[in-house]
């Protein structure tokens, strides 16, 4: 894989950003440091896109929130990272990354993308990333419309469930141009209660949790790998059957299981065979 | 003319300009015009009523440009003269997607406790707007991701331009999705229905019914039919609620429509409340829509699978629909989730008529004509309100 974006200039920025972010931080007992977690896109070991084939498969969206992170210290202990604001894709401790462009089989999407999470943390050295995909349960069944960034995006709600979509993937056959040809996944909590006015919590999570003990800031990649996905969805033999994470969608069992969550329960269970780090280039 | 004649002409001038001004800014309050005796719907508190806001929304109501091919509005599927139905068996979007279900009555929507067939979370309008214009499966409106299209084309229309500041006024920008939902519901709960023969007779008209539709309404209240266990109360659904209400009445019931495995199943894709909860005693719920102007909302249930009313008083006389073959064949009377209301009965052909007649007599045609709830069409000046809407009674 080549990356086309180069990293110039990353570790000097880290230590020009350590200063100001404690001197803006009150509360700033530790020093801080500046942290980017770049995340990609491919297909097995190969770059996959809205207008790039990989093994005849195309995107035709992606686009997840993500929440929750944290590293783990020299010593082994977890720390919490506090996200930037950084409208339109991060606020309130929520990232949206966006890997739709708009082109090619990405037709309902925006020419703006966004492949990295800037945060802060304790000056320290790290190895090990831990984060959750999804919305936060307390910004989940807020009014949207009154929404901060990233929580703002039309294409993100999910209406008619009170929530959010967590996830939206699509991956399209390449050259066939019907729906038939696309896989759509749609992830979001589901079985909730109460109602919009009163929400009252959903039995199925569906948040993944994701655990990359090899991550290693400045030299690694999170890579959403979606080969296994694409292999359970059938769109070789063009039988694919989307899935909205509705309780009663058998479609929804095998891509769950790549996101590492129990259809059943709708519990993380395992981090998702999707989801690895490889070395920064 | 002396200098203190000039001064009080001055004087009154500037009084006289002032008073315009006043009077100019001036918006007359949202008053609710009911029947006597008959509660307040709930309002949000959030988006309190006004009859600029009213009037707003009856135009974005009505404006296909809120939706990707332009011509879409929340009035294609909620026709005021079908009781804001579409007459369809299902109802098809902007890009001609057929929605799984049909299009429900907007009729005293303000009165109901949840919102379209089988959700129970969906107990606010203004969540429910996003559904049609947002909403990718199916496609309604289309507007997914182009919220940016609506914002500009609120700021450029000239009647849109003068009726946002009007109608959300303090707000730094008026020119919002959540505004815009906001005034579509305002004009929503204003399609209220009291005025039908069945109203008349409640309000001391003993000629309004005749005699075979008070037969037919005592059977409909009868325990011997049920009917009024799901379609009971001020607007005839047991998902009903109203500003004195004590408590929400929330009800979904499976009416032994379908049975295709023989153990309750109902078609792929349309099983109603289980696909939210995904508990199999919800298998077949759907809310009871509101019986008001049901004689000219056909088809019934909520894929449109009844054609017509005697058809559906067959199908509960039977306490359950037959379906011998094809892919949908089981006997929906012998589903196991059916609600313990469809219990089925015997009607003499008389009876069956007066069932009828009465359900006719729900049919509110001042609702269907009433110039307020009707398209304001292009150019009309909406933030001028000045015509009159039973519901905006001035004192």
């Amino acid at each position: 894989m080549r990356r086309t974006r180069s990293r110039p200039g990353l570790i000097p920025r880290i230590t020009a950003l350590t200063v100001p972010v404690c001197v803006a931080l009150a509360s700033c007992g530790a020093p801080q440091q500046a942290i980017e977690i770049p995340f990609s896109v491919q297909f097995g070991a190969e770059p996959i896109s809205c207008s790039m084939a990989a093994a005849d498969l195309r995107l035709s969206d992606m686009r997840l929130f993500v929440y929750d992170f944290h590293l783990t210290s020299a010593s082994g202990e977890e720390v919490a990272l506090t996200l930037d604001d950084r409208p339109p894709w991060q606020g309130g401790q929520v990232a949206l990354l966006d890997f739709e462009d708009g082109t090619g089989t990405c037709r309902n999407g925006s020419a703006a993308t966004n492949a990295g999470v800037q945060a802060r943390v304790a000056a320290g050295n790290y190895t090990g990333l831990r984060f959750r995909i999804g919305v936060p349960e307390v910004l989940n069944h807020a009014d949207p419309l009154q929404a901060l960034a990233p929580l703002n995006h039309t294409a993100m709600h999910w209406h008619w469930l009170t929530g959010y979509k967590f996830l939206r993937a699509g991956i399209a056959r390449a050259g066939i141009d019907n729906e038939s040809a696309t896989f759509w996944l749609h992830l979001g909590s589901t079985r909730c209660s109460g109602s919009a006015s009163d929400p009252g919590g959903c039995r199925h999570s569906n948040r993944p949790e994701i655990s990359l003990p090899e991550f290693v800031p400045e030299e690694t990649v999170v890579v959403i790998d979606l080969a296994p996905l694409a292999a359970v969805t059938g769109l070789h033999d063009g039988i694919s059957a989307d899935c909205s994470s509705g309780p009663t969608e058998a479609s929804c069992e095998r891509p769950f299981a790549i996101f590492g969550l129990d259809f059943a329960s709708g519990d993380a269970i395992g981090t998702p065979d999707l989801i690895r780090v490889t070395k920064l280039e | 003319m002396s200098v203190s004649k000039t001064r009080v002409a001055v004087a009154a001038l500037i009084l006289l300009v002032v008073l315009l001004i006043v009077l100019s800014t001036y918006e007359r309050p949202f008053r609710w015009s009911l029947p006597d005796g008959l509660p307040l719907p709930v309002v949000p508190a959030d988006n309190p009523m006004s009859v600029v806001k009213v009037d707003l929304g009856r135009r974005l109501f009505h404006d296909g440009r809120l939706s990707i091919n332009g011509a879409t509005s929340c009035a294609s599927c909620h026709r005021q003269e079908l009781a804001f139905t579409d007459g369809l068996a299902r109802s098809a979007g902007a890009t001609g997607e057929l929605h799984p279900r049909g299009s429900m009555s907007l009729v005293n929507v303000a009165y109901a406790s949840r919102l379209t067939w089988a959700n129970h979370l969906l107990d606010r309008l203004e969540t429910q707007a996003l559904t049609p214009m947002f909403g990718e499966d199916p496609v309604e409106m289309g507007m997914s991701g182009r919220e940016s299209t609506i914002t500009a084309l609120l700021r450029s229309d000239p009647d849109y331009r003068v009726a946002f500041p009007r109608a959300f006024p303090g707000d730094e920008d008026p020119y919002s999705i959540l505004n815009t939902v906001r005034a579509i519901s305002a004009f929503v709960r204003t399609i209220v229905s009291f005025d039908s023969a069945y109203d008349r007779y409640l309000r001391g008209d003993t000629v309004a019914l005749t005699v075979g539709q008070v037969a037919g309404m005592q059977l409909f209240f009868s325990e011997r039919l049920e009917c009024f266990h799901c379609h009971g109360g001020l607007n005839f659904t047991d998902s009903s609620t109203h500003a004195n209400a004590a408590v929400e009445s929330v009800g979904f019931h499976n009416t032994g429509l379908y049975n295709i495995d023989g153990a309750g199943g109902y078609p792929a894709g349309n099983a109603g409340l289980r696909e939210l909860t995904g508990d199999r005693w919800d298998t077949g719920r759907f809310r009871a829509p509101t019986l008001r102007n049901i004689a000219i909302t056909a088809p019934y249930m909520h894929d449109g699978s009844i054609e017509d009313l005697p058809s559906v008083i067959d199908h509960y006389a039977r306490g359950g629909r037959n379906i011998a073959e094809g892919p949908y064949a089981g006997d929906g009377a012998r589903n196991p989730y059916k609600s313990e209301f469809l219990r089925g009965f015997a009607l003499s052909k008389e009876e069956r008529s007066n069932l009828l007649a009465f359900l006719e007599s729900l049919t509110d045609r001042s609702v269907l004509r009433n110039e307020a709830l009707s398209d304001p069409g292009s150019g009309t000046a909406i933030a001028r309100s000045d015509r009159e809407h039973p519901l905006f009674a001035v004192k």
